[in-house]
């Protein structure tokens, strides 16, 4: 809007008022600008300072964490980078922990995509008994501490057979409550009237969810694959009941769990944040293609005006 | 974006990792397969024990094979697997989870099945002993000494400190606070002080744990010395030093002392390999010496499917062979008497280390005494934050403790 | 049409509702609703957590008086806990809200440049596993680290705060500066009520308190601007050039269209959040283990605390089921607050 304001100008005589409300506009611009510039700083900061601490060395990083070029330099007065953060982190077992990690998040991401939209549907617009009961008890699941449900899990998983398998891992999270809650407030906020006339036309509800409602909530399903891989990404705790002794199905954050050593109270920091890095990039890079999916302002095919 | 086709292409995709990535049926064969659970530990450690167990592997080849499994999150994954009903056949136990582990019916007694268990510093045996009953071999232990900084004491001219008063001495000759430098790192931590209270003559509780005996004149001068270091100005936190821990500030030069365990040794060649340090044994309290053994065992479960081979590992793993083998790195000092003289020869400089197991005290009281144990971190960090007296503290800790025992002492009437 | 209950329903819809969430509801009968029913019998008996679950004996509500009316150190810990984890509720919820929103709608302006830039960027944080990003901030708020390097250039002469190790409170401080502190208030302060002073309820959250507060802005803001965008989107076109044409432009066409719209999404990213934020864990295991001066024990993490490290799993399982009450209570309050008006 900023910038269209002068062609206006040239255009028509503007009123004192049309004038203020311009300047306003602009000033708003500006400002808005600012902030976003200042919070993206703030949000990515930390990150170029891990990315540039990874490439020294151990004592460097303890003396200036603050450089974001290594200390010491080599005989022809460069830099001198570090690789032995990374070169620790690639003697874990980390080709396999990282296809692991990818097989689990892909799984994840996947079911959630289908589960989660189906029974938010159902609670967002098909009326049947018990439908609030159950949609209260889904949020529940959500306000108790995963923490004192780790063991009962762990016997329910042994009873059928499932520790030390990707079917173990897997199975128990195909659905979370909070993929569910969030596409049935987004179904809600969808128009009633487009999937009505879909209805008049004699399609069934299978078919309306799938030929006219799915395609409308890209950004929805967007969020929800973001959310389901990351989660499934960065879990810790599931998978490291279920497969805390077979090392051939650890997934990342177990792995670089392992590489912190000394019973987690003293880092070494060249590894920790080279293993951060590592675990962080593919899912940075997912985010960014998947982001295209937001478009602002989805126009709804025959509902105009 | 995602049209029906791409989801049953995606879906089967999916499936065929999943099939790749299960584990293969293991080898039908006649040896019996034991795990051994632990926590990771430097790589250095880590590989060696790895190496340790494919010795044995090749020693007792048809007979028995072990896999080695390092997980994070110990407690909680150990904990999970013995209430699951799937125990490793060899696992690591604190000496302070010992009671826990016991009072769950989790251990089975080693006491007839530990070999030369007299050959063991009787400190570490004690360890690993409730109820009278010695559980499980110590695999290594670590005990508490003062670091000092070489440089600044000499520049200063000052002996390291054998007492407390040259301690404190030191400590206030060392300090420039317009430099950012103290004479000593203080962490405002139980398993820290706790080392002050016994060189004092003090104690935790009574012999059988009926009562708290920490609400002493002892205790208080202990009290009042340890935190007075950090009131007077002296001393600083680790995190008023930019550091996560002990080690971390006295590394970084910015404390001439810290009290800390053998675990500083290779964390300061890593990290601060420039750092010209000493070590002596703490400093002599109104009692005598006393210091603390941090230490781990090697524990079998009551319901170990293959007891007499989880055994024969222990065994061997912590016997004279095992043991030297296993501390010849540095790393770890070893739990066995008759390896001493050996062990000091390679390393004599971690010497006051080692002395310490003479007159150290173990760091085990009672099941649930994690209350009493945050309860003293939380005093002591109100005293440091100056909204606490020593006095009040201590009558706080007795009051939380008393009422730990009591606890402890009803349930074991109660059976 | 079929009857149930006096009430009537469409065949269809109740058919096709069943089978859409059955399989959902599959997995959270097996993995969730099993093993929670697991835990509140548990929370009646003295299970350590290390036998087997079947040597547990039966204690009544011992462990819910324990915490609840029985004076003594478990007591006192948990309304610690639950006064902890409350200031840390009221600071974070409202202002995350509010700061992705602020995010959402600027990113989702059309004439941003860079729009891929920004939405990753503030995105950024919540990418990565809350380990890590709690490991990169305690190195940033150390004593002598970057943010206090940065307060310090813009102010001179600031006296670097220990944002990691403070337990004084934010209360108490501000009366502090008012010249009030504990020797000087009235006598009743001292009263103890379910186990702490009234002094100490009042307190405020610790400086460390508020650095972990800070943390979970930082992070979890980009989470619920993704939300907010997602849901920007499905606000029809229409119905701001509508706005347009009679004159509602800017903040207007915000708080006329967009907040309104929005309202189902709000509902959501509240009620999530404070689901969340009542059962902050991760961050305080890594920073603070519930110090300095139990000023950052919450709930959560005294649940984790005596089922993992103190062997009282029936005590934790009781902590974690009172916690549960107090969070559905207050989602049903509040779906009321803001359900009620919702008219979509």
């Amino acid at each position: 809007m900023a910038e269209q304001a002068p062609a206006l100008k040239r255009a028509q005589p503007l009123t004192l008022r049309d004038r203020l409300s311009h300047v306003m506009n602009s000033v708003i611009s500006v400002l808005s600008f600012v902030v976003l510039v200042i919070f993206a700083l703030a949000m990515i900061l930390p990150f170029i300072f891990s990315i540039a601490n990874s490439f020294k060395t151990l004592p460097d990083i303890n003396a200036n964490p603050q450089r974001l070029l290594p200390s010491d330099l080599d005989e022809d007065g460069w830099p001198d980078f570090s690789i032995q953060g990374y070169r620790e982190v690639a003697a874990g077992d980390f080709p396999r922990w990282t296809f692991n990690s990818f097989a689990y998040s892909l799984s994840v991401m996947i079911s959630h995509l289908i589960l989660d939209s189906l029974a938010g549907y159902a609670l967002a617009r098909l009326r049947f008994p018990g439908r609030d009961a159950v949609f209260m008890g889904i949020i529940g699941t959500m306000m108790i501490p995963g923490i004192v449900l780790l063991i009962p899990r762990f016997i329910i998983l042994k009873q059928l057979g499932m520790i030390n398998t990707f079917a173990g891992l897997v199975l128990p999270v195909m659905a979370d409550a909070f993929g569910i809650f969030m596409m049935k407030q987004f179904f809600e906020s969808i128009p009633r009237e487009i999937e009505e006339a879909a209805k008049v036309d004699g399609a069934n509800r299978l078919m309306i969810f799938a030929r006219v409602v799915m395609p409308m909530s890209t950004p929805a399903l967007t969020a929800l694959a973001i959310f389901g891989f990351q989660g499934a990404w960065n879990d810790f705790m599931t998978p490291l009941i279920v497969v805390a002794s077979d090392k051939n199905l650890y997934t990342l954050p177990l792995g670089l769990a392992l590489l912190r050593g000394f019973a987690g109270s003293q880092f070494r920091w060249d590894t920790f944040l080279a293993g951060s890095i590592v675990t962080t990039l593919p899912m940075a890079i997912i985010f960014f293609v998947l982001q295209r999916y937001f478009v602002e302002g989805i126009a709804y095919a025959g509902l105009k005006g | 974006m995602f049209g029906n086709r791409n989801f049953v292409v995606a879906v089967v995709l999916i499936v065929a990792l999943a099939l790749a990535v299960l584990p293969t049926a293991a080898q039908e064969g006649e040896a019996v397969e034991l795990t051994l659970m632990g926590w990771s530990s430097s790589s250095a450690e880590n590989d060696r024990l790895q190496q340790m167990i494919d010795d044995f592997n090749s020693e007792y080849e048809g007979q028995i094979h072990v896999t080695l499994n390092l997980v994070p999150e110990y407690d909680t994954t150990l904990q999970t697997a013995l209430a699951g009903g799937e125990p490793p056949d060899v696992f690591y136990v604190d000496s302070f989870r010992l009671p826990d582990y016991v009072e769950a019916g989790a251990l089975m007694p080693g006491e007839d099945l530990i070999e030369e268990p007299d050959d063991f510093y009787p400190s570490l045996r004690q360890a690993f002993t409730y109820d009278g009953v010695f559980y499980c071999p110590p695999k290594d232990f670590s005990t508490l000494a003062l670091f000092y900084n070489v440089d600044m004491f000499e520049e200063a001219g000052l002996e390291p400190p054998q007492t407390w008063d040259e301690m404190r001495a030191a400590a206030e000759a060392l300090t420039d606070e317009d430099a950012g430098v103290y004479g000593l790192v203080l962490s405002a931590d139980f398993a820290r002080w706790i080392a002050f209270l016994y060189a004092a003559g003090g104690s935790v509780t009574d012999e059988d744990f009926t009562e708290m005996t920490i609400n002493s004149p002892e205790a208080l001068e202990a009290l009042e010395f340890y935190t007075g270091l950090y009131l007077d100005g002296f001393a600083a936190t680790p995190s008023e030093l930019d550091s996560g821990w002990n080690g971390e500030a006295f590394g970084k030069g910015l404390a001439a002392m810290a009290v800390e365990g053998n675990w500083m040794v290779p964390f300061l060649a890593d990290n601060f390999p420039d750092v010209n340090y000493g070590v002596v044994e703490l400093p002599e309290g109104p009692a005598g010496r006393a210091t603390m053994a941090f230490t781990v065992c090697y524990a079998v479960p009551a319901e170990a499917a293959h007891p007499d081979e989880s055994w024969t590992l222990v065994n061997w793993l912590t016997g004279p062979e095992g043991m030297a083998q296993w501390v010849s790195l540095g790393l770890a000092m070893p739990t066995r008497q008759s390896l001493r003289d050996q062990w000091l020869e390679q390393f004599p400089e971690l010497e006051p280390f080692l002395n310490g197991a003479e007159y150290a005290h173990k760091w085990q009281f009672i099941p649930g005494f994690q209350d009493v144990l945050d309860t003293v971190n939380d005093n002591i960090q109100r005293i440091f934050a100056g909204t606490q007296t020593p006095e009040d503290a201590l009558a706080e800790i007795e009051e939380v403790g008393n009422e730990v025992l009591e606890r402890y002492q009803a349930e074991r009437a109660e059976e | 049409m079929i009857q149930f209950f006096g009430r009537s329903y469409d065949r269809e819809d109740l058919i096709a509702g069943v089978l859409f969430i059955l399989p959902a509801a599959l997995i959270f009968l097996i993995f969730l609703v099993i093993p929670i029913v697991f835990a509140v019998a548990i929370s009646f008996t003295d299970w350590n957590g290390i036998s087997p679950p079947s040597e547990a004996n039966g204690v009544g509500l011992a462990n819910y008086e324990a915490l609840l009316t029985q004076p003594g150190i478990r007591q006192s810990d948990f309304f610690k806990a639950l006064k902890n984890t409350v200031y840390y509720v009221i600071g974070v919820v409202p202002t995350q809200t509010a700061l992705a929103l602020l995010l959402a709608v600027i990113v989702n302006q059309r004439w941003l440049k860079a729009k891929g830039f920004f939405r990753t960027a503030f995105y950024f944080p919540s990418i990565t596993s809350s380990v890590v990003i709690s490991l990169i901030f305690m190195w940033l708020f150390t004593r002598g680290g970057l943010i206090n390097y940065l307060i310090g250039r813009i102010f001179p002469g600031y006296n670097p705060v220990n944002w990691l190790d403070d337990p004084t409170g934010l209360i108490h401080n501000i009366l502090g500066l008012l010249g009030v502190t504990l020797r000087s208030a009235p006598d009743w302060v001292r009263t103890k009520v379910l186990g702490l002073t009234i002094w100490d309820w009042i307190s405020g959250p610790s400086t460390t308190m508020i650095s972990i507060m800070l943390l979970n802005i930082w992070t979890t803001s980009g989470t619920m601007m993704v939300i907010f965008l997602a849901a920007l989107q499905d606000i029809p076109r229409h119905l701001y050039e509508a706005a347009y044409v009679d004159g509602a432009t800017g903040w207007r066409a915000f708080w006329s269209i967009t907040l309104p719209m929005l309202r189902p999404t709000i509902f959501f990213v509240v009620t999530i959040g404070m689901i969340g934020c009542f059962q902050v864990f991760d961050q305080i295991f890594v920073i603070s283990s519930g110090g300095p001066a139990k000023t950052t024990l919450t709930i959560a993490w005294m649940v984790y605390r005596n089922g993992f490290m103190n062997s009282d799993m029936g005590l934790a399982a009781a902590t974690a089921f009172v916690l549960f009450i107090i969070i559905f209570s207050l989602t049903l309050l509040q779906r009321r607050l803001i359900g009620e008006r919702m008219q979509i």
